[in-house]
């Protein structure tokens, strides 16, 4: 029963109602997205990846450009103190007057320490000097120097001083300073591209203090910060990168270079020592996205693409699905269901019990047979017996279709099969539909004479108590139709172990003796019906009476067929069903079927079916 | 039915999904700082050139002291002074808005204290290139284009804490072959006079300090808010044993080191903070703890930037266009020393 065709479990699920499409799109979609994502980050990564050599490479170019622009600094007081020293001068004096006449337009500040000392300036440049310091960096000028960025109280805005040393006079030695503005260096470290994005700092490794020389705000250039305060806006997980760089610089190391990010942007930056300001490191820093815009666009469009592409063929499958399930449908209605009644036909029927009895736990498959149904169709005509197979299946729906599965096995034969919780459930379904059943008008404007009553046979068998396969189940059921049957029709009978098997060609044993030995017959029969027509009271008086007994299945036989000498006589006969109920039933007892019938027979005309 | 719709709304939201993720970005809705529009500080007189004063914290007892030094500047050098300001010190577009409201009532020139060095440059610029002198105090902008600045050199004033700091810690007897540690709070990653500070703070303090003396390198950042310096300060006495000192960059910050020490009564830590708030000043006048500020000279600045301003409309010419006004370190020891006595007068 576990070993279904692939073939099989489709029709199961179509049977189900079948869900494969719309679990497959969820399905589809979560790898289309699954996808997508792994490749944005694939993307991403590359970009990233990309990025950070490309930032590293621009700003160990931009590193190089402005230690370049630091040296043509220094080598300008460099080239003038070599001329100073060639002129050989004596005074002093001399020397300043020179320097304020040629050099006082280029610089912002010009003039120099003589040997002993002395300053060589205006009197506010004597006080910047001495507010900053000046002289210290002056000395250490061998054969340059260069100050700290300062804020210049002449101009009101950072400046740089450079000092290169000259001789003068009998081998005396002189310090040129030159001041500069802090722009300037920005000027001379300026790119043409990605100018906006490149950030220049100058850094004292030993207090970490930083001060911008160029960045996309010119604003913003002479601002003085401290590394650790920035340290704090860095993301948390790249701090120790950022702590250890900062130590690295305070060791003396060059050209580092490191990534880290702060918020959505992710920054490259390298650093090199400044060879004239000792202890200064000359850093840039790039926000790696600068580079990626474009390519950032690019993989938005091809994003937006996808989106759009996959909400077509979204759309396309769906509507194509629709279209199939549609037609699916039609054929399904025709291959699965009987096209009269609308019940399942026999194969789909065998496919659905398979599927129901593999995960039920207690059922009965019953079968159905409309007593005289030929009779009618020859009496009435085809659309009458058409007309009561359709009522008479809506009558199953109506009494199983909640719980079971109803098929039409073939010509006036139905079979149901129903979970059950007990035999008296199943008991009272039956009872309900014989009610249902009689009630059942099969006339029409045709057809308008005296009503005729319906009834059935019915064999029913218990699963998993009396078969564990849907193929046994059913031979069980079709032994107890057949004990119905045999016991003159309109009644039903559940199967018990010793039934005779009518292909077999056994009989019910009867009391009286038969052909073949067997236990009781267990046979329910429904209410009276008191103008019904069975085959007894039309065929066969010795059977005219069908045994009718409203009970709940009896677990081995609740109600006997009685020896003929207590045939006679009638009694009410209190019978236990399984469920503990007692129903007081009017027992009737009959006679023993003497022999079996094997030719169904006519109904007299005059008789209503 | 639920199902296929289901089926056509999720592409959508897996789609809506993708976009906010591809292009999140933060919708806050920032309500509008308060500014306070000029009203007359001095009384306006017919025929006096009108000076407008714009300055950061208007309702703050150090603001307070600039506004009085413009008020006094105004009545001795006879002209008229507005005033108007912003209330938190991050709001430099309500000063924008403040600087084209001076030039719109036809202000002859403009005092300024400027929220943001970098943003506002551009609009001292703008008063500049309209020949309206603009004098510039407590702050300088990040721009040639002005006349004047009256205000602290930040950076020496950050040396100078620093020098305050180790000459406090050698006179509580710390040895320089002790470990120990100096934390700092900062009182706005963003204020350039703050960086300024602490730029000045580090550099001293590398020259300087002892080998084993350090800074810890977690730089406390409150923003502005004293509970949370309050925490962050004693969470960092809790973590560092050695902790000797601490150092705050501005008034702030310096109030919540002050709580914090007093609170928990730790009179062994040298305190050095910027201002004069009833915090320090407390700590300053107590005998059992070890606290220092520095002070601005902040009512020298706006009376003379007044003073400036008229000698700009008078046409006379400015020699140094910076102007250091300095700090005075105030503490137990300088209390009654002449020069501080005066300059608390104001304060």
């Amino acid at each position: 029963m576990k070993n279904k065709s692939a073939k099989e479990q489709r029709e199961i699920n179509i049977l189900k109602g079948g869900n494969s499409f719309y679990s497959t799109l969820v399905i589809c979609l979560f790898v289309f997205f699954l996808s997508i994502a792994a490749l944005i980050t694939a993307f991403n990564n590359l970009i990233s990846m990309h990025d950070k050599n490309l930032s590293g490479k621009i700003c160990t170019l931009v590193t190089e450009k402005m230690n370049h622009s630091i040296d043509s600094m220094t080598q300008s007081a460099s080239s003038t103190s070599h001329v100073l020293s060639a002129q050989g001068f004596d005074s002093p004096s001399q020397i300043y007057e020179i320097l304020n006449e040629y050099g006082k337009s280029d610089y912002l500040s010009i003039g120099f320490l003589d040997s002993d000392g002395s300053m060589y300036a205006t009197d506010e440049e004597k006080i910047e000097f001495k507010k900053w310091d000046l002289k210290e960096t002056a000395l250490r000028a061998k054969p340059v120097s260069m100050s700290m960025p300062y804020r210049s109280a002449l101009y009101g805005k950072p400046v740089v001083t450079v000092f290169s040393q000259f001789e003068y006079g009998n081998e005396k030695h002189g310090y040129l300073f030159l001041t500069y503005s802090l722009g300037e260096l920005q000027k001379m470290a300026a790119t043409q591209s990605l100018d906006n994005d490149i950030e220049i700092w100058l850094m004292n490794s030993e207090s970490a203090n930083i001060i911008q020389c160029a960045g996309g705000d010119e604003h913003a250039i002479g601002s003085w910060n401290n590394a650790y305060l920035v340290m704090q806006n860095i993301d948390e997980a790249d701090r120790d990168v950022y702590r250890e760089w900062i130590d690295k610089t305070r060791m003396g190391a060059n050209d580092i270079g490191i990534s880290y990010s702060i918020g959505d942007t992710l920054y490259t930056q390298f650093c090199s020592r400044i060879s004239s300001m000792p202890g200064w490191y000359v850093a840039v820093r790039i926000p790696s996205n600068a580079l990626s815009a474009t390519m950032s666009t690019f993989r938005n469009y091809v994003l937006y693409f996808l989106a759009v592409l996959m909400l077509v063929v979204v759309v396309l499958i769906t509507n194509m699905y629709r279209l199939s399930k549609r037609e699916n449908k039609i054929l399904t209605q025709l291959s699965i269901h009987d096209s009269l009644t609308g019940v399942l036909n026999r194969r789909a029927f065998d496919f659905a019990a398979e599927e129901k009895l593999s995960h039920s736990k207690g059922a009965a498959l019953i079968f159905f047979d409309i007593d005289y149904f030929k009779q009618v169709n020859d009496q009435f005509g085809h659309d009458a017996g058409d007309r009561l197979l359709v009522a008479f299946s809506d009558t199953l729906k109506n009494n199983f279709s909640d719980r079971g599965i109803i098929s039409r096995f073939g010509g006036d034969e139905f079979v149901v099969l129903t979970d059950m919780s007990s035999f008296g459930d199943i008991a009272e379904s039956l009872v309900k539909t014989t009610d249902d059943v009689r009630s059942i008008n099969l006339n029409d404007d045709k057809h308008d004479g005296p009503g005729f009553m319906i009834s059935f046979s019915a064999g029913a068998a218990a699963y998993p108590k009396d078969a564990d396969t849907l193929s046994r189940l059913k031979k069980c059921a079709d032994m107890a139709l057949y004990a119905t049957k045999e016991k003159g029709r309109n009644g039903y009978s559940w199967f018990a172990p010793d039934m005779a098997d009518p292909k077999a060609n056994r009989v019910i044993p009867t009391e009286a003796g038969t052909k073949t030995a067997a236990a009781p017959v267990k046979s329910t029969p429904v209410k009276p019906a008191a103008n019904a027509v069975t085959r007894e009271q039309s065929v066969k008086p010795a059977v005219t009476s069908v045994t009718r007994e409203k009970s709940a299945k009896p677990a081995v036989t609740s109600v006997t067929r009685e020896k003929p000498a207590a045939a006679s006589g009638a009694a009410a006969q209190a019978v236990s069903n399984p469920s503990g109920k007692k129903v007081v039933k009017k027992v009737v007892r009959k006679v023993i079927v003497k022999k079996v019938v094997k030719k169904k027979p006519t109904p007299p005309a005059d008789q209503t079916v | 039915m639920t199902q296929k719709r289901s089926l056509t709304v999720l592409p959508v939201l897996l789609l809506l999904l993708l976009s906010m993720a591809a292009c999140s970005k933060k919708n806050t809705a920032d309500v509008p700082p308060e500014v306070v529009n000029f009203e007359p500080l001095t009384e306006i007189k017919e025929g006096r050139d009108d000076i407008y004063l714009i300055v950061k914290i208007i309702d703050s007892s150090y603001w307070q002291v600039i506004i009085t030094g413009a008020k006094q500047a105004g009545d001795d050098l006879n002209c008229n002074v507005y005033l108007g300001g912003t209330t938190i010190e991050t709001d430099w577009k309500g000063q924008r808005g403040l600087i084209n409201d001076a030039l719109t009532n036809g202000a002859k020139a403009i005092v300024l204290a400027p929220d943001d060095s970098v943003e506002l440059a551009t609009d001292i610029e703008k008063v500049h290139d309209l020949n309206v002198p603009i004098v510039l105090i407590d702050t300088a902008a990040n721009t040639d284009s002005y006349d004047k600045c009256y205000m602290t050199d930040n950076l020496l004033a950050g040396q100078k804490a620093a020098e305050e700091m180790l000459s406090r810690l050698k006179e509580f007897g710390h040895t320089e072959d002790e470990q120990l540690s100096v934390g700092i709070m900062a009182g706005m990653a963003t204020s350039q006079t703050i960086n300024e500070r602490l730029a000045g703070f580090y550099q001293y303090w590398s020259h300087n300090a002892p080998g084993k003396w350090s800074i810890i390198s977690d730089i406390m950042n409150c923003n502005g808010n004293i509970e949370l310096g309050d925490q962050m300060a004693v969470n960092t006495m809790k973590k560092h044993g050695d902790l000797a000192g601490l150092f705050a960059t501005n008034n702030g910050p310096t109030r919540a080191i002050c709580k914090a020490v007093s609170d928990n009564e730790r009179t062994d830590l040298i305190i050095v903070g910027f201002d004069y708030s009833d915090e320090i000043k407390g700590l300053i006048a107590s005998p059992d703890y070890r606290a220092s500020t520095m002070l601005q000279r902040q009512y020298d600045m706006s009376y003379r930037a007044v003073g400036t301003a008229l000698d700009l409309l008078s046409g006379k010419a400015v020699d140094i266009r910076f102007e250091d006004t300095g700090v005075v370190t105030v503490n137990n020891q300088t209390l009654t020393d002449p020069d501080v006595v005066e300059l608390l007068k104001n304060n």
